[in-house]
Order: structure tokens, then sequence, then C-alpha cells
């Protein structure tokens, strides 16, 4: 009895923890839709107006493709290194392997401030300041330990017989890569993929440090826009940046749940 | 591709396998003949799926040498040895078809497509599963996909096949379907094949030498039928099949259950022993009796039930009879 009360219980308060964590991002969903022409809540009357301003102001799209470079070309340096050293990791796999694990783990660890002013200090006499290059490879570094985690995820399910059935078949060790370990850890490598993009996407606290008039990136744009003024098309840009990270998590989903069902059957 | 092997005779000479100070393998020889279906037999810790690994190449050699064919290849890597390999748990590939699966290794080999979809269908019918040919492995039943292994690993005409306890993991009655499925392929293919099991019906049944090891060693070799009469020693006798162990004049004797007779007891001339009949037990087409003979050793003895009607029971006073050349001379150890 009591344990069902206590399962309904957990249950309720699941649901409303969820809500206490998701509303704050959907406020900005009504708050976009005001004809106002400050941060505020609708009332009664509803209007598109920020959404054009968004989609028409050179700034805003200028922004929007910028973050997108970014976070497209973050994602995939960013998977490409990550899921190399997950597989060199699990090769190895010693003591001295997870060492280095750990410490490769570090960027996800350390508070962003502190990553933050280390770029700062070693992108001024690399040039790197203010650049695409310098973003692209901040965010990379900071992503990177994000997919050595799913796809070193993927690799610990994978049977390592797998690897010596086809060596015994004579693949050499670059054709079992591609034909045989990177197909088996594939949903990894999306997940990790996603979630880098993600990082980038939507990363501020780096980017205020090492960017400043030539890259100006979406989150930044808003950020410039809660603080200098209180233009609802923040609230509009905001929608399209969920919208756009619940689509790309769909997709990976569908993606990866795929890849596990043709594995499956 | 296809045409008979030309070669496959297999030397292991003095072969040490040492993890740390522990050897795994400990100073073994071996002959393996050209087409013969050699089986290791040994409980687990005996070194043998070692042996088979250094073999396969997946393990280095501490000490000695192999050789294909008297040539070394103690040095050549795994992918260039062109040994097939049915895996322990069979080791398919799940994202590809049973097509791509048995081609793979043709296909690494960068041979003309057309060759490998006639090569391939040539496997998929000497293993009978012509109407999976696109199906997943995870669509095969556990007999399927051992069949599926098996054709992956003959596809590209090896000259010796490596079986690590191909039939572990499928049930008993389909076990002894699939033994028979597989001496048939090996009859028809004629390739060397080395079998690890420690199943001793397996072993029994389907090699033509068996390799009995323990701890990292050689115990004997021989034809099931020699090992099976003529064990040497008590772990030999005891580990292919059963066997009670008599001593006579500082002697051990080896005598299989099924050599004993068993009177009742009337002071036969030729009884060797006699005792009580301690449990009688029913398995269709036998019954085991356990008797404490008087000598106070426990002699198991197995009866033809169809060809001895009389009923024993427990408590019957009985002779045990037995020729001289049912019970064999074991050296120590």
């Amino acid at each position: 009895m009591t344990s069902g009360l206590f399962s309904k219980f957990n249950r309720v308060g699941a649901w409303v923890l969820l809500l206490f964590l998701v509303t704050p991002a959907l406020i900005a969903i009504p708050v976009s839709l005001t004809p106002k022409r400050f941060l505020s809540m609708p009332k009664g009357e509803f209007s598109l107006r920020h959404f054009e301003k968004l989609f028409t102001s050179e700034e805003w799209l200028s922004s929007f493709f910028q973050s997108g470079v970014i976070a497209v070309s973050t994602s995939a340096l960013a998977t490409v290194l990550g899921t190399l050293c997950a597989i060199g990791l699990w090769r190895v796999s010693s003591r001295y392997s997870e060492l280095v694990r750990a410490f490769l783990l570090l960027p996800l660890i350390i508070p962003q401030i502190i990553s933050a002013m280390a770029f700062y200090r070693l992108w001024i006499p690399l040039g790197l300041l203010d650049s695409y290059a310098g973003l692209i490879l901040a965010h990379t570094i900071l992503a990177a330990p994000m997919v050595l985690i799913t796809v070193s995820a993927s690799l610990a399910t994978f049977d390592p017989k797998l690897e010596q059935a086809s060596k015994n078949l004579g693949a050499s060790n670059w054709t079992t890569m591609r034909r045989v370990i990177l197909p088996s850890i594939k949903p990894g490598v999306f997940a990790g993929a996603l979630f880098a993009f993600i990082l980038s996407w939507d990363e501020i606290v780096v980017t205020l440090f090492i960017s400043k008039f030539s890259v100006y990136t979406l989150p930044r744009r808003m950020w410039n826009g809660i603080r200098e003024n209180t233009d609802p098309t923040v609230a509009a840009a905001a929608v399209v940046l969920i919208a756009i990270t619940v689509i790309a998590f769909v997709i990976t989903s569908i993606m990866s749940r795929r890849s596990a069902k043709s594995q499956a059957q | 591709m296809a045409e008979p092997n030309q070669t496959g005779s297999l030397q292991v000479r003095n072969v040490s396998k040492l993890f740390g100070t522990f050897k795994a393998v400990n100073d073994i020889s071996l002959d393996i003949r050209k087409g013969e279906f050699l089986t290791l037999l040994g409980p687990s810790g005996s070194g043998k799926t070692t042996l088979l690994m250094m073999i396969a190449g997946f393990l280095d050699i501490s000490e000695g040498d192999i050789a294909l064919d008297e040539a070394s290849i103690a040095n050549v890597p795994a992918e260039k040895r062109n040994f097939g390999m049915v895996f322990q748990g069979y080791a398919l590939f799940p994202h590809m078809t049973v097509r791509d699966n048995i081609g793979y290794a043709l296909s690494v080999r960068k041979r003309p497509a057309a060759e490998i979809t006639a090569r391939v269908d040539e496997m998929l019918e000497l293993v009978q599963l012509q109407e999976f040919a696109d199906r997943k492995p995870a669509q095969l039943s556990g007999g399927q996909q051992q069949r599926v292994a098996l054709a992956r690993a003959l596809c590209f005409a090896p000259p010796v096949l490596l079986l690590d306890e191909p039939l572990g993991a499928l049930d008993k009655k389909l076990r002894v379907e699939v033994q028979e499925q597989l001496k048939d392929i090996h009859r028809r293919v004629g390739t060397t094949f080395i079998y690890v099991t420690h199943d001793q019906e397996e072993a029994l049944s389907m090699s033509d030498r068996i390799v009995i090891m323990r701890d990292g060693a050689i115990e004997q070799v021989g034809t099931p039928k020699e090992l099976y009469e003529r064990p040497i020693n008590q772990f030999t006798a005891g580990f292919l099949g059963k066997s009670n162990f008599i001593q006579h004049n500082g002697k051990t004797f080896a005598l299989r259950p099924e050599k004993i007779d068993l009177r009742a007891s009337a002071s036969h001339p030729d009884a060797r022993l006699s005792g009580t009949v301690r449990s009688v037990t029913y398995f269709g087409s036998m019954q085991r009796v356990i008797v404490d003979a008087s000598d106070g050793t426990e002699i198991e003895v197995d009866i033809d039930v169809w060809r001895n009607s009389e009923t024993l029971r427990e408590g019957d006073a009985v002779d045990l009879l037995w020729t001289d050349d049912a019970a064999v001379e074991l050296q120590m150890g």
C-alpha cells in the first residue's frame, strides 16, 4: 500500500519537476508572440512581427548563419576527434589509458569560465581571437569529451570478437574499423555529434570571451539583446533556437533507433 | 578459389605461452595432418583455447614455433594467415546480411562481385541457408547462425579451419544434429579442422584424433577409440567417458562400467569381486548400478536393460565379473 502511494507520489513529483525544468524555456513561446515592442506576455492579442523581424534583419540572420557554421564545424571536428580517441583508448585499454581518459574529460569538469579565460589568454598570441577558427577550436575542445563519453559507451557493448573475426577473415585494421567497428558504434557517434552540435549552438560563456565584432553568434546576439534593450525578438530567436535543438535531437534519436533496429532484426 | 586445398598440415613445435609467470601452455608439440578433424579436448584452464588463439594469430607465441606445411607462421599476423575460424558465440557482423557476412573475406580481398556472388551462393547451398541470404543474423535461430559462421569461415577456402566451442550455445538436441552436419561438411570440403571443446561426447563422435589436455600440457593423443579403449592414465580414463579404478598388485587399472557383468551372488568361480547393490538408476537404454564392493571400493556398472531383464534391488548380494582385456593398466598420474 505504502509503496503504491509512494510510487504515485513519485510519478506526480517527477512530472512537477519536469514542468519546473521546462516551463522557463517554454515561457519564450508566448513572449515571442507579443504585439508589444518590449518583453511582455501577450494579452489576448498575438503577433508574428518579432519573427518577421528576426527573419528579415540582416544582423539576426547573419548570427544564425554564423552559429550554424560554427556548430556544424564543431560537431564534425569533435566527432572525428572524440571517436578516434575513444577507439584508441578502447584498443589500448590499460590502467594508463583510464588515466588518459580522466585527463581528457577535464574540459567537461572544469568550470567554463575558467576554460574561457584560458582560451582568451592562449588565443591572443595565436591570433585566433574573434575568428571562426578560434571559436570552432574552443568549442571543439569543449565538445570532444562528450563524444568520447558517448562513443566509449557504445564501445563498451561492442563484442571484441567481431574485430577478431574481421581480422581472421583477412581485413586490415583500417578495413575492420570502417566496415565493422564504426557501423557497430554508430548510435554513440550520432549521439556524440548531436551533443557537440548543441553545446556549440548555445555556448555563451567562452564565446563572450573570445569573440567581439567579426564573429557574432546567436546566443551572443541574444545576450546583448536582453542586456541593452528588452527587444522581444530575443524571445523569437529563443523559440527558433529551441526548435532547432529539438529537431536535431529528434532526427538523431530516430537515426540511432533505426540503426539499432536494423541490427536487432 | 574453390580448388581443393593442397596445403593444410600444421606443425606445433615446443610451443609455450606465458602470461606473466603463469604457463598457460607448456611445451606442446603436435603434428596436425592435412585434412584431419583434430579435437583439442580438456577442462577449462587446460590451455586448449590459448593454443587455438596462438594458431589463429591472436596471441603471440612465448616459446617455440608454429608452422603451416613446414613454413613458420609465428610472425605472420592474424589477417595474413588465411585460417578460417568459427568463434564461440559466432561473432557474426550484426549490421550485415547473411550474404554480406559470408562474402566478407572475399570482399576484403577485393575479388570481383560476380565471383563473390557465385561463391557465396555455393556456400549458402553447402550450409542449406539459400532462402535466408538477405536476413540479418539476429533474425536467425542459433543453429542457423552457427551455419552462417561456418560458411563465412569456409568461403575463402582456407587450408585450416579453427573452431572454438562452436556448439556451446546450442541446446543438446540441436547439438547432435549440428555435429552430423559439421562432420558431413568436413568430409565434403576436405579442410583441416581444429576443434576446441570441453564436451567429451562431441569429441568422441566427430574427431579423427583427439588431443586431451590438462594444465597446459598434452595428456594423450589418439583416435577416439584408442583413447577410450586404451587410456594411459587416470585423468584420460576419467575425462573421456566413465571409469572405475581398480587396485591390484600395486597397479591401477581402469575398468569401463559397461564392461562389467553382474551375477546374483552364488560364489561364482570367475568372480573378481563381490559386493552389495547400493543403488539402481534406470536410464531407459541401460541402468546404472552402484555396488559397494567387499574391498571397500565403490564400483559403477552399466547394464543393458533389454538383455538383462532380471531385476536388481538395493541390498542384493552380487558378484562382479570381467574379462582380462577389459581392465586397462594405467601409468601413475
